[in-house]
């Protein structure tokens, strides 16, 4: 059929106004409020971007909702209040947030744990770090829209927490950890029904993979969003999984001496080259499967021996600074005490992992699409907690 | 635990005492010495790190020479400490094993100790700041003005400072010379006073007092309690061997 | 609703109503969950995981939002920053609503009673219905919690609840 010349005028027309319109419209940049009560922050973090349509202009970051005030509450407790206190600042890998405290102030004191503590000490600790992965790794699917996942962590992190609460006592917030040792020795039938939960958490691994890494979906959101440059990620401070997702091989477990026994143990560090949220993702589920293997070898090669160095009852530590951090699962946690001798320390500095990670996120969200915001949170993973202290 | 021989400025090589091996940041500390010169005022070396305190103008140059001369790429905190003894009473025992001691103890003394490489002042910057290649951390301290504590910023050299600065900033007031936006990170807005000051007190425990330590918690009246039926280790306390 | 104004459903022939009215309502309670810190895990653990499940209590999570919502389980610590968007979201619900406060620091401050910028208790913005203790609760603690919340339901008593009046329940 002929084009008539009315249509053909017509459609010009058309495309000239559709070009009129699309020059001669000035939109207005959009304030978009998310947070700090939503369900893609993790927690109470609030991020306001301006949109220019759907792209992010800038962004900027008001955490403080969850500040608590840890350090200057440190400066009026006693050493075991502390650790009691301290649990609750990674509040999903709480085991973890104890030792490098509890390691700095042995430090002062210099007592050291005997081997079995150490040992045990690094089986709950990388225990704590699948408690929480495993939570990040259903999650991240749950942010991009898919459920499944999430039921499947719950699910299986079960497992460990109740081994966790076998042992220590509480689901999370265990407050196990003790200077000069442990609290208590492991109950009669932990080591067997660990080691069936580490197989367990193996195959959550494996499904996950099978169900997320190998969705097409997933994959187009995930791939190339997000990018962080390992010297801006470094200069930011990004630490743990972040920064090894974009290449740089650095694990405080093998890199720094420590008491604990991780030197002793067969386990490799992973890397990513890409740095985007891919890779931050393939980085913690294999550092998961990694964990599994490490709990084992240590709970195979568990010293005999007492679990707690002798310690006074009433602890006041010598006067001294120290510093120690450790490779906790979000990144690098330490603590700076000083201590004027006394019952609690002077000044207590929380190097929290979630506050640099997340402090790259007004660079990072520049010319970034709305949905993307939302992964790129999520494959940062952070603790509100571990932000806001 | 052994720990490294403290560097002394007449004599960049250490004494070969103890500690057969290669200081590794005797390379380092000699280029910071050449780079701040005076401004560099005492150094030393604790369980891994070198610490070293500069003078307060040089405090972003230090930065520089870290990051881009001597590649401490990876930038781990900056904080400040407030070395003014408490103004609220530090926890102590009342009752029980060590009390005591307790009530003899002399108050902390007036002088204020300053941690490794010193110090002078009330307040002092601190940063610390790593080389994941080469696994070394440096902290970098610096004593600041009293009356009205300031410093350069780093936030141009290492940009995760920026936050650090702010928090820095809004919990012990130190102003940051050339930070962007130096607002309030943590504290909502209409807070008043800086709290990480030890002038600051925590106003709950000014209404109520802690008590302090109970070691043993008494038994309930008329349920007795001599020495024999005394429980011999309250469940709770912390430090009981075994 | 001038049944209920005038003193209605008082009556005796109007028990029964209010027998079904609040059976009903306890066993359909779309609970808007607040989850501020590590309670909200638990909270999760509680709502989200199948070991602890909350739906077989009539309780259904995840509303699209305040305003869909019955019930708020406030987990986690309240901090003077926090307060006013609680304090929102709270206004935002429609009436009948109840309040759960979960968690050692949104009942009273909890570990952080001395702290200079939390908030001792989520009681001193929102009135509270019921307080779930722990540090963190188990999430069979906080189940407890909202069966207590359902006998307190079943029992109230429509009609002064429309006028406003203090809810006491036996």
């Amino acid at each position: 059929m002929a084009v008539t010349d009315q249509q053909r005028l017509s459609y010009i027309a058309a495309q000239a106004a559709d070009a009129r319109v699309n020059v001669e419209l000035q939109t207005e940049q959009m304030t978009l409020n998310l947070g700090p009560q939503h369900p893609a922050t993790h927690g109470t973090l609030r991020l306001v971007a301006k949109l220019d349509g759907e792209q992010v202009v800038s962004a900027d970051v008001v955490c403080g909702y969850m500040h608590r005030g840890y350090e200057k509450l440190t400066e009026v407790r006693t050493y075991p209040q502390i650790t009691t206190l301290v649990n609750r600042i990674d509040w999903l890998s709480s085991f973890a947030n104890e030792v490098p405290f509890i390691l700095a102030a042995e430090q002062l004191m210099e007592v050291e744990a005997p081997p079995r503590a150490q040992c045990i000490r690094t089986a709950l600790f990388e225990m704590s770090r699948i408690a929480n992965i495993t939570l990040f790794i259903g999650e991240m699917g749950v942010q991009l829209g898919a459920i499944t996942p999430v039921f499947f962590a719950f699910r299986d992190r079960e497992y460990v927490l109740n081994l966790i609460e076998a042992a220590t006592g509480g689901r999370f917030h265990p407050n196990f950890d003790r200077i000069g040792g442990l609290k208590d020795d492991l109950p009669r039938g932990w080591i067997a029904e660990t080691k069936q939960a580490m197989a367990k958490i193996r195959s959550y691994c494996d499904q996950l993979e099978d169900l997320l890494m190998g969705n097409e979906i997933f994959e187009t959101r995930t791939r190339g969003v997000g990018v962080i440059p390992a010297e801006i990620g470094l200069s930011y401070g990004l630490s743990g999984a972040n920064i090894r997702a974009s290449g740089v091989d650095w694990d405080l477990r093998r890199d720094q001496p420590s008491p604990l026994v991780w030197k002793d143990l067969d386990w490799k560090v992973w890397t990513h080259p890409d740095g985007d949220s891919f890779a931050r993702y393939w980085v913690r589920l294999q550092e998961t499967r990694e964990a599994t293997k490490m709990v084992e070898q240590c709970l195979d090669g568990l010293p005999a021996g007492p679990i707690q160095a002798k310690v006074p009852r009433i602890i006041k530590v010598p006067a001294g600074e120290a510093w120690v951090s450790t490779e906790n699962p979000l990144g690098e946690m330490g603590y700076y005490v000083v201590s004027q001798g006394g019952l609690g320390p002077f000044r207590v500095k929380i190097r929290s992992a979630s506050f640099n990670n997340i402090s790259i996120t007004p660079w990072l969200l520049k010319g970034v699409y709305v949905p993307d915001i939302v992964t790129i949170l999520a494959s940062l993973y952070f603790i509100l907690g571990d932000i806001d202290r | 635990m052994s720990s490294v021989e403290p560097e002394t400025p007449e004599a960049p090589e250490a004494p070969e005492v103890e500690a057969p091996a290669v200081d590794p940041y005797a390379s380092d500390l000699q280029a910071l010495r050449t780079e701040l010169g005076d401004a560099l005022v005492e150094t030393g070396a604790q369980r891994g790190d070198l610490w070293v305190r500069v003078h307060r103008d040089a405090w972003d140059h230090a930065a520089e020479v870290l990051r881009h001369q001597l590649r401490y790429d990876y930038f781990c905190f900056l904080s400040a400490v407030d070395w003014m003894p408490h103004t609220w009473p530090n926890p102590k025992v009342i009752e029980g094993e060590g009390a005591e001691e307790a009530e003899e103890e002399p108050p902390p003394s007036a002088e204020i100790a300053r941690g490794f490489a010193g110090g002078d002042s009330r307040f002092q910057v601190l940063a610390r700041v790593y080389s994941t290649t080469r696994h070394q951390g440096v902290f970098v301290k610096s004593d600041l003005d009293d009356a009205a504590p300031a410093a350069p910023t780093w936030s141009r050299t290492y940009r995760g400072a920026d936050w650090h600065e702010r928090e820095t900033h809004e919990m012990y007031g130190v102003d940051f010379i050339g930070h962007p936006n130096l607002a309030n990170l943590y504290l909502p807005g209409a807070f008043e006073g800086y709290p990480l000051r030890k002038d600051f007190p925590l106003l709950s425990r000014e209404v109520k007092p802690w008590p302090g330590l109970v070691d043993v918690e008494g038994f309930p009246a008329g349920y007795g309690g001599g020495e024999e039926s005394a429980a011999p280790a309250a469940p709770a306390e912390e430090g009981a061997a075994g | 609703m001038g049944i209920v104004e005038r003193g209605g459903l008082n009556k005796k022939v109007f028990k029964p109503l209010t027998h079904l009215l609040n059976y009903s309502r306890k066993y359909s309670l779309w609970v808007y969950q607040w989850g501020l810190a590590c309670c909200a895990i638990e909270m999760g653990a509680a709502f989200g995981s199948p070991r602890y499940d909350v739906m077989r209590l009539g309780v259904i999570p995840f509303p699209a939002g305040p305003r869909q919502a019955d019930l708020v389980v406030i987990s986690g610590t309240v901090t003077d920053k926090m307060a006013p968007p609680i304090r929102r979201l709270w206004e935002q619900m429609p009436d009948p609503k109840y309040v759960i406060s979960m968690g050692s620091c949104a009942n009273c401050g909890g570990p952080y009673w001395d702290s200079y910028s939390v908030t001792k208790g989520v009681d001193q913005i929102i009135p509270v219905d019921v307080y779930v203790p722990g540090c963190p609760p188990r999430p069979e603690a906080l189940l407890e919690g909202i069966v207590l919340l359902q006998q307190r339901i079943q029992n109230e008593d429509m009609a002064e609840r429309w006028r406003g009046e203090p809810i006491v329940v036996g």
